[in-house]
């Protein structure tokens, strides 16, 4: 360390740089002190007084030029994995629209939970025959027992006490007037069967053809296969829940009539 | 000022080094470019039409049909092997619904999305027989079961379960095959395991207690 090659001496033209530090280059004479600035080692011997040795040329370029190229390929690089990684987490993001804006797009449909958020509140337990002001209505007080609502197709009126219950889970109920032809009533239970958080029924007095609900929303429409069905259930099932995605349907109650079971 | 480093002889310098330029760009390009490929692959989130994510929403449909079942021999079976394993199913699988309820969370997603059920099967939309997975027992089945008591409602249990089993493990067998997401693949494996195991008590319970009539 402390002996380079008399040739090589010269090209370290760090002496510039000990200089530059403001350490006085004069300590490096003692070549093999410890003391010295870091690059005594080299310096410290040849940076005396060597300045006649001048083939200093290349080597200020040699140390910058690598450093600028490698420098390049790493933000080059950089920019590239940046941009692949943005890429695929912006795709995911553009598939998954969130289902409030989903529900949204929906025309005509009615969101309670911006019109009424007293409405909306979870957790209002109560027993026997309650008032609604909508019809079919879609929150609000409710009876303890939930209407099973795992994929059942009700042939029969339920009871709104129950069915709000079973809306508050994150189901879609889907009321049909009930004098529908059977083939609209199955065009209608084809959207329902298997599918959890999903039940269908009649419902007396409906002027529409079919009413929708969700907990605090709902979607009128005149025709079985209107399209925005199928989106309103896309939208809404489950996804509504405000009590989450795990919240029961079964286990509760298949009351049929308008008379609540508690 | 040993600033001699002036400006000696700065003509050799870029012709030096000015091959070295675009090839070490070309290289650099390639190298990211590769990195860049496998980085989005190897760590990018299922999306919301995947298998994993299909998987996760149409498991959890097939689960809670399972565990309605397992709560119902819970509540009403006479043998009382029959009950543990009722109850014993309802809580695992529910746990397990949980599981891909929290995938779902973590990829960003919601629990029900715009795939029809099955679709991330290779064959699986031919698979859905009116809105029901492979294995799911129908609505008129499952009222049988609530209203079947005595060993003639255990033997109807075990013979459901056993057939909803055989769908699990087949959806589950297919998501382990198509998927790269280690969790999803563990988890599938763990499925496929218990309920193969369940499948043997299970029809060890049948000869115990003769087939359903």
């Amino acid at each position: 360390m402390s002996t380079p090659g008399p040739e090589r001496v010269p090209s370290t033209v760090k002496v510039g740089k000990t200089t530059g530090q403001g350490k006085p280059p004069s300590g490096g004479s003692g070549a093999g002190k410890p003391g010295g600035s870091r690059p005594t080692g080299k310096g410290g011997k040849g940076g005396k007084g060597r300045k006649p040795v001048t083939p200093v040329k290349v080597s200020g370029g040699r140390n910058w030029g690598p450093i600028a190229v490698a420098g390049l390929v790493v933000v080059v690089a950089v920019g590239i994995i940046g941009w692949g990684v943005f890429a695929s987490v912006k795709s995911d993001k553009d598939k998954a629209v969130p289902w409030e804006e989903r529900a949204a797009a929906i025309t005509g449909l009615v969101n309670y939970r911006e019109t009424n958020p007293d409405l909306v509140k979870g957790s209002q337990h109560k027993s026997g025959v309650l008032k609604y002001e909508q019809s079919p209505p879609v929150a609000g007080e409710h009876n303890p027992s939930w209407e099973n609502c795992n994929g059942v197709v009700y042939t029969e009126p339920i009871p709104n006490e129950h069915a709000v219950h079973s809306l508050e889970h994150g189901t879609v109920w889907i009321a049909y007037r009930p004098d529908l032809p059977a083939d609209q009533v199955a065009t209608l239970a084809a959207k329902v069967e298997g599918k959890e958080k999903a039940m269908m029924s009649p419902f007396p007095g409906l002027t529409n053809a079919v009413s929708l609900q969700a907990w605090g929303y709902q979607l009128k429409v005149d025709s079985v296969d209107d399209p925005r069905i199928d989106e309103f259930v896309k939208a809404l099932r489950v996804n509504a829940s405000i009590e989450g995605p795990t919240a029961l349907c079964d286990r509760g109650v298949s009351v049929t009539g308008s008379t609540p079971q508690g | 000022m040993s600033a001699t480093v002036s400006v000696d002889t700065p003509a050799p310098a870029p012709s030096r080094f000015s091959y070295w330029i675009p090839v070490a760009l070309v290289l650099g390009l390639v190298l990211g470019v590769a990195i860049g490929f496998l980085v989005p692959h190897g760590e990018s989130l299922p999306a919301d039409d995947s298998a994993e994510a299909g998987f996760a929403r149409d498991m959890t449909t097939h689960h809670t049909q399972a565990v309605e079942m397992g709560l119902i021999a819970y509540a009403q079976a006479s043998d009382p092997e029959v009950r543990t394993m009722g109850v014993d199913i309802a809580l695992n699988q529910q746990g397990q619904i949980g599981m891909m309820q929290a995938w779902l969370r973590e990829w960003d997603l919601q629990p029900t999305g715009n795939q029809p059920a099955m679709a991330w099967m290779p064959d699986g939309a031919g698979a859905v027989i009116n809105g029901l997975m492979p294995g799911m027992a129908t609505p008129e089945e499952m009222k049988k079961l609530r209203e079947t008591t005595g060993i003639e409602g255990d033997r109807l249990f075990l013979q459901m379960m056993i057939k909803h089993h055989l769908g699990g493990v087949h959806m589950a067998q297919e998501v382990a095959e198509v998927s790269k997401d280690k969790e999803v693949v563990e988890a599938a494996q763990l499925t496929i395991n218990s309920q193969q195991r369940e499948m043997t008590d299970m029809k060890t319970l049948q000869e115990k207690l003769g087939a359903a009539s």
